[in-house]
């Protein structure tokens, strides 16, 4: 930014000393342009020449599409030359000239046209990854370019070549407004397109285009567990059939999946599982007593799974509960499970504290070898009547108004 | 006469070298102040002459700070390093500080023995060992220094009027203002006028034949004989007060500090807060507690009245509010800016000569006299004993104090972050520390990428940090709930920063982190946690900044050293004469007004000894009240206190020496108990308030109430727990808790998930990302969005799903705009959104707007905020539509989607349930989102809720979560015409990948609740895990 005023000023000091020097001498004209070329190579040696009858070196105004400069000429045999520097002679485009002489206003332009040559591939291609089911598309960009990173001429073909499974396909497009393009479209099967081009027997490196799922069909569920009994301490799993999408093609792994799952009290649980090679699988521990569960999956707004139902048998008939001589430990227990053996340790015992028909404390417990007990501190139950209610896998026993 | 070389000063310089010089290498860094210092000297270290710094608080001035320190540093620092400069600096500093005293001492007692004891006595002195060794206050040290250098020159020049001596006081004060601007201002004050008077009072003396006969006309006769000194030192000494760092108040004038004023220890109340006592009042002050009555009796005599006054205030000030003196007089302004623990180190600087003073008198002169006459000699050696033996544990104990209570995190290698951030082009972000304490100056020092965050506060610029009172972001959690509230806007949006990554060195703050979107790297090799947060612009290569004049430049760069340098060839002189003997000098003015050291007031022996016994039996109660305080055994309260103390601090072995050792629970048994509970409470938890209540009591049992306040990084937790205790020979036990004893169904089991790696730049290289690297961004749907007004509070909130195949971290970005387009409002989604979806997962978000929190300073700070609250923006007009951006960006990390909901019990108020952790990792922090509905299945409110506990694999956890129970909730527009993803609209991507989209699908599996206004409500899971497997 600061480089800005001293351009200037040196612009202005060289049209200064120009105006002086015209000043100076008697000036008679008579400039003649000897070039007759309009049309260059880029990176040739490029330069006009102009006849001239004095001595007077008028400068030459040049401008293309980058920038603009002032030449100075040589003079020898009454031949004014200007020679381009390499900014402007390797560089495609129209290039405009005006000689800078008062008396003679010579002005005109030429036109520098790339290198025949691939030098480079300049490639753009996006997005990475497509939906499958021949919609979706990627584009292609290539843009070759001569050594100078002029892309080459309109017109020009480039070929492009794609590979998808078995099969392997070339075709031509052409230069357009210095780039060339193609949209590729998918297919209806997943997996990878490569890519590349060629212009001027000069190849591309290769590209590659993923083409993903598109989104999931309905699918089944089904359900797997080792016993029908709720004792709380068994694992169901659930898993969905292959999810496919439309094309049949199985889903991308990490695919997510709701399974929602409604009991008796029409409550509805959740679990969720996660696809690998289409199938996701999903758990969910036992009841703690018996229930019946209906189960549906989903993939929001996608696709949806059948609903199954699940039934879960009592595993716990009943259980006994004692009072020791204060009242002051409660023992449950024990608690059988579906062959009579002990409850495995975790079972949730609650004991329900009523105080005048009010509920004022519910503690909880777990089973531990089958049994468990209540210590009530009198610090926190002071000397009263209390009504005790003791749940567990959903089967409750109530004790009225017993004395502390 | 052939005057004698100065042995005892010597020998004191050479023992403070010895002592200060070796001990700074292990205390100076861990002070609080050292590395700013040196951030600061960094700073000039590479751009002497251009103070705006971009490093800290999205850019500072370090004219906000006298320079002459940091720029010495930083000239020190092109030798060797600035650590080098760093202690070089300090042990400057160790020097002028003994000189200074010396000197000092001389001007005030006229009596080179004197002034020798208090030379060596300065070394060990607690005041300046805690003020260099526990708080680093370098600056303030050698201002205070020079300070006392300048007095006898000005005394000198009062006194003779000599032109010399006002050049050489002026030069001084010069250097003091360009170390640090509130010495000499206040120096001004409590040493400069205390001074002019006793010069008064020597000439006035010179005049009358004794002590006894200036009276207030003949003070006066002498003041305005003075006058014009005094008024030209008095002048002159302002100019160059103003002078010498003209820059630094043109920017105090226009950038005033317009702060919430941060608390700080020594305005505490000393009796209610013993560690700021001990530390602000009692360490300072020290031994010199015992000499009180002397210091004030000598400063009290006729000559140094002036002193005695001084002494009082800078006695007073430095109590802080114990009482409500300091803030009366200094004003409210004044009393919140400043910190008093200045004024009790100049208080006790100025008692140093009268130490010195008592020191010779009790070791050589009348006092030893007195004592051994009156008691015996037994007994003087016995006293002199037990002085020398408190002073030494206290410069012992003061010294230690960093070592047995360090203020700082352990020492953290800074390498691997500064070589993190200088690759891939990490620092084109800012960054944040959590948890380093002042070692983040050091950091910012050794790297150019910036911070967010900083560590001189009265530099700060965004209103969110200004308007809160905190020091640092870094240690927010030490700042209660208003740190923690301040961070979670930072982290919530940190695109307005350009904040992409943290380093965390506390995982307090992890929790909130991943909560608010961030996602974690790999750990580096010195233990620091490195979190990420995806789509976040880099910093603009050209930043703001507010430029000053470049004179003003030139002038900060240069005076404060051209003052340095003038002072040195002013003073050499002197120097030259004193320590080489060049020649034989005139004797000072000061040292014809000795004192007569032969009798010493028994009054006052008696009065010392009165003092003494009081001050040993307030002591002994003192250390009576700690230890029954501190006994844990005591009281059913002190060992409920005890053990919570215990159980915040992790220590696991001193919590379970509070249970009851009857219950057979091993420390092992007990250990494991606690090892495997984690969750939010367990791990994140800091305790905050604690409030016992003794419900029931026996002589050996009893049961205690105890509720408690947690502070965890994402919102703040009461509990009321019940304890029993027991007492067992004659000590008081806790009993101990039921155990979970549930046994999870599989011994071992597998369990098959989709992994991710995103490989970044696959070739490397420095160049920019090449754009077949560059991943598409992951397509999302917004499947709704609407604009809720609930009370006075707006938010957005919807549901969104990642339609893509890839995993997608979600940042969502809404804005509200009035009628007329204005734009009102902007925030992002904070924790109510799953930001981590994976291919076809459905998450709701809630977007809350939140304003900057008490955004008028002049608002009351509410005394219980909650960081889960937060303070909604105010509107002045009234938002009617809403713009929505949702951005999706790759990211294989916290996918984990196990928690499962296994039970649901539902009533007109809770919900109450349990949560089943289905798969491999423990989740630490479980979350529910729940969404709630109207009778026609219309979306209305997004809540949620923190289950304090952790949920280990295969085994269960309960929750409960109270309905919401108003209705103020109004939906002011569902207009979806401005919702964009990834930069496209919502409408075209959801035509083009979901055509057939089957509206509501899910609505069917709603939970119907009993409830007046909701009559649907669905539950989403979200997990926290802690410590991957």
């Amino acid at each position: 930014m600061t480089l800005k005023p001293t351009y200037l000023l040196i612009i202005a000091l060289v049209f200064l000393s120009f105006t002086s020097s015209v000043d100076e001498s008697i000036i008679n004209d008579d400039i003649q342009l000897l070039t007759t070329e309009t049309e260059f190579e880029a990176g040739s040696t490029i330069g006009l020449t102009f006849s001239t009858t004095n001595a007077s070196k008028p400068n030459l105004y040049l401008s293309n599409s980058y920038g603009s400069t002032i030449l100075k000429p040589h003079l020898e045999n009454s031949i004014l030359n200007y020679q381009l520097p390499k900014t402007f002679s390797n560089k495609t485009g129209m290039v405009n000239w005006k000689l800078l002489s008062d008396n003679t206003a010579l002005s005109g332009k030429f036109n520098i046209h790339s290198k025949q040559d691939v030098s480079s591939m300049e490639t753009y291609l996006g997005p990475p990854s497509i939906e499958a089911g021949e919609t979706d598309y990627t584009m292609l960009v290539v843009i070759p370019t001569d050594i100078y990173d002029n892309p080459l001429k309109d017109s020009t073909a480039v070929s492009v070549k794609h590979q998808f499974l078995e099969n392997e396909s070339k075709d031509v497009i052409y230069m357009k407004n210095s780039i060339s393009y193609k949209n590729i479209y998918s297919e209806s099967k997943t997996g990878r397109i490569l890519i590349s081009s060629e212009c001027l027997s000069k190849n591309s490196k290769e590209y590659d285009v993923n083409i993903m799922p598109a989104i999931p069909t309905d699918f089944t569920i089904t359900y797997n567990r080792n016993h029908e009994y709720a004792d709380g301490n068994q694992i169901t799993s659930f898993s969905t059939s292959i999810i496919k999408d439309k094309y049949d093609n199985i889903v991308s792994d990490g695919t997510y999946v709701d399974f929602f799952i409604t009991n008796a009290s029409n409550h509805i649980l959740k679990t969720s599982g996660i696809t690998i090679n289409g199938i996701a699988k999903a758990k969910m521990i036992h009841p703690d007593h018996k229930e019946n569960w209906t189960v549906k999956a989903f993939i929001e707004g996608m696709s949806e799974s059948d609903s199954i139902s699940l039934i879960y048998k009592q595993a716990v008939l009943d259980f006994q509960v004692a009072f020791s001589e204060d009242n002051r430990t409660i023992s449950v227990g024990p608690l059988k499970s579906f062959m009579n053996q002990m409850i495995p340790d975790g079972l949730e015992v609650k004991l329900h504290i009523y105080q005048n028909d009010k509920k004022t404390k519910t503690l909880f417990k777990s089973a531990f070898e089958g049994y468990t007990s209540f210590k009530l501190n009198s610090n926190i139950f002071p000397k009263n009547v209390y009504t005790f209610k003791i749940e567990t896998a959903g089967i409750q026993k109530t004790y009225q108004n017993i004395k502390l | 006469m052939k005057e004698k070389s100065n042995k005892y000063l010597t020998v004191a310089i050479l023992i403070g070298l010895a002592f200060h010089g070796t001990s700074i290498f292990f205390t100076l860094e861990e002070t609080y102040d050292a590395l700013t210092h040196l951030f600061f000297a960094d700073h000039y270290a590479n751009s002497w002459f251009e103070p705006w710094n971009y490093k800290w608080y999205t850019g500072f001035t370090v004219m906000s700070y006298p320079p002459l320190v940091h720029q010495a540093i930083a000239a020190f620092s092109f030798i060797g390093g600035l650590k080098f400069g760093l202690f070089t600096i300090a042990i400057i500093s160790v020097i002028l500080f003994i000189t200074g005293v010396y000197r000092f001492s001389l001007l005030i007692t006229s009596n080179k023995a004197i002034a020798d004891y208090a030379a060596i006595l300065s070394i060990f002195s607690s005041s300046f060992v805690e003020t260099l060794h526990l708080f680093g206050q370098l600056p303030s040290i050698i201002g205070i220094s020079i300070l006392m250098h300048a007095l006898p020159e000005i005394y000198l020049w009062l006194k003779t009027g000599k032109y010399r001596y006002l050049f050489t006081s002026l030069s001084l004060i010069a250097v003091t203002v360009t170390s640090h601007h509130v010495t000499p201002i206040f120096g001004m004050v409590f040493f400069v006028f205390p001074l002019i008077g006793m010069v008064i009072m020597d000439v006035s003396r010179e005049q009358v034949d004794s002590v006894k006969a200036i009276t207030i006309r003949v003070f006066l006769n002498s003041f305005f004989k003075l006058f014009k000194r005094i008024i030209s030192f008095g002048m002159s000494s302002l100019v160059i007060i103003i002078g010498c760092i003209l820059p630094y108040w043109i920017n105090s004038k226009n950038n005033p500090i317009t702060q919430v004023p941060i608390p700080h220890g020594s305005r505490d109340n000393f009796l209610e807060i013993t560690s700021s006592g001990l530390v602000f009042f009692l360490i300072p002050w020290g031994v010199l507690l015992i000499l009180l009555p002397y210091i004030f009796y000598r400063y009290y005599s006729k000559r140094y009245l002036f002193f005695g006054l001084s002494i009082t205030i800078l006695f007073i000030l430095g109590t802080g509010g114990t009482t409500f003196i300091p803030k009366f007089m200094l004003g409210e302004t004044a009393y919140n800016i400043l910190t008093l623990d200045r004024f009790t180190l100049w208080a006790s600087i100025m008692s140093l000569p009268l130490f010195g003073e008592f020191t010779y008198r009790f070791a050589q002169g009348d006092l030893k006299t007195l004592i051994q006459d009156k008691f015996g000699a037994i007994y003087h050696r016995t006293i002199g004993g037990m002085l020398a033996g408190l002073f030494v544990f206290m410069t012992v104990f003061t010294m230690s104090l960093g070592y047995f209570r360090p203020s700082q995190p352990q020492q953290i290698k800074t390498l691997p972050i500064v070589n993190f951030l200088n690759q891939d082009q990490h620092d084109q972000w800012r960054y944040m520390t959590l948890g380093f304490g002042d070692q983040m100056a050091w950091l910012s020092a050794q790297t150019n990428a910036l911070s967010v965050d900083g560590n001189y506060h009265s530099a700060r610029r965004l209103p969110e940090l200004t308007t809160r009172p905190i020091e640092r972001l870094e240690n927010s959690k030490f700042k209660g709930l208003e740190g923690i509230g301040s961070l979670q806007q930072f982290l919530t949006t940190p695109e307005k920063y350009h904040l992409k990554y943290i380093f965390s060195n506390d995982k307090f703050y992890d929790p909130i982190l991943y909560f608010c979107g961030w996602q974690r790297l790999p750990q580096l090799e010195n233990g620091i946690q490195v979190w990420e947060k995806l789509n976040v612009p880099p910093i603009s290569s050209i930043l703001p900044k507010e430029d000053v004049a470049t004179w003003q430049k030139l002038f900060w760069g240069i005076i404060p050293f051209l003052t340095v340098i003038i002072a040195f060839i002013l003073n050499i002189q002197w120097l030259w004469i004193r320590a080489l003997k060049a020649k034989i000098r005139t004797i000072p003015d000061y040292l014809n007004f000795e004192n007569n050291y032969g009798s010493f007031s028994k009054r006052l022996l008696k009065t010392t000894h009165i003092w003494s016994v009081f001050l040993a039996v307030t002591l002994c109660y003192g250390i009576y009240k700690f230890y029954i305080k501190n006994d844990a055994h005591h009281s059913p309260e002190n060992t409920i206190l005890a053990y919570y103390d215990a159980l915040d601090f992790k220590e696991f072995k001193k919590a379970h020496n509070l249970i009851n050792p009857e219950s057979n629970m091993s420390i092992a048994q007990y250990m494991l108990e606690v090892s495997v509970t984690d969750g939010l409470l367990n791990s994140y938890a800091k305790l905050d308030a604690i409030d016992t209540k003794v419900t029931h009591k026996t002589d050996s049992l009893a049961t205690i109430k105890v509720n408690t306040n947690w502070i965890t990084p994402l919102e703040k937790i009461s509990k009321t727990n019940y304890k029993s205790l027991i007492k067992l020979n004659g000590k008081w036990y806790i009993q101990p808790e039921d155990i979970d004893l549930d046994l999870p169904p599989d011994q071992l089991y597998s369990d098959n998930s989709t992994g991710y790696f995103n490989q970044g730049r696959r070739r490397i290289t420095t160049e920019q990302t090449h754009h077949e690297d560059v991943l598409k961004q992951p397509v999302l749907e917004i499947l709704s969005a609407k604009l809720i007004k609930r009370d006075n509070s707006y938010a957005l909130i919807g549901e969104i799903q990642n339609i893509d195949n890839v995993p997608a971290d979600v940042v969502l970005n809404g804005t509200l705009y009035n009628d007329d387009d204005k734009e009102l409002a902007a925030f992002n989604a904070k924790y109510h959104v799953k930001h981590k979806l994976l291919p076809k997962e459905v998450t709701s978000f809630k977007i809350n707007f939140e304003g900057i929190a008490w955004s008028k300073i002049q608002d009351s700070i509410p005394k219980t905020f909650n960081p889960d609250e937060f303070t909604p923006i105010e509107f002045s007009e009234q938002p009617t539509k809403f713009n929505l951006q949702v951005a999706g960006n790759v990211s294989g990390s916290d996918l984990y989607k196990k928690a499962t909901i296994s039970d649901l019990n539902i009533s007109s108020e809770v919900i109450s349930g349990k949560l089943f952790n289905s798969g491999l990792e423990e989740i630490t922090i479980p979350q529910l989102l729940i969404t709630y509905y109207d009778e026609n299945k219309n979306m209305i409110w997004v809540d949620h809720l923190f289950l304090e506990e952790g949920i280990r694999q295969q085994r269960q956890q309960a929750f409960e979560y109270l309905l919401l129970k108003d209705n103020n909730i109004n939906i002011i527009t569902d207009d979806m015409e401005n919702c964009f993803v990834n930069g496209l609209p919502n409408e075209d991507i959801s035509n083009k990948i979901v055509p057939n989209r089957i509206k509501n699908q899910t609505h069917v599996a709603l939970q119907t609740i009993d409830h007046p206004n909701y009559k649907f409500i669905k539950i989403e899971t979200n997990s926290y895990i802690g410590n991957s497997n």
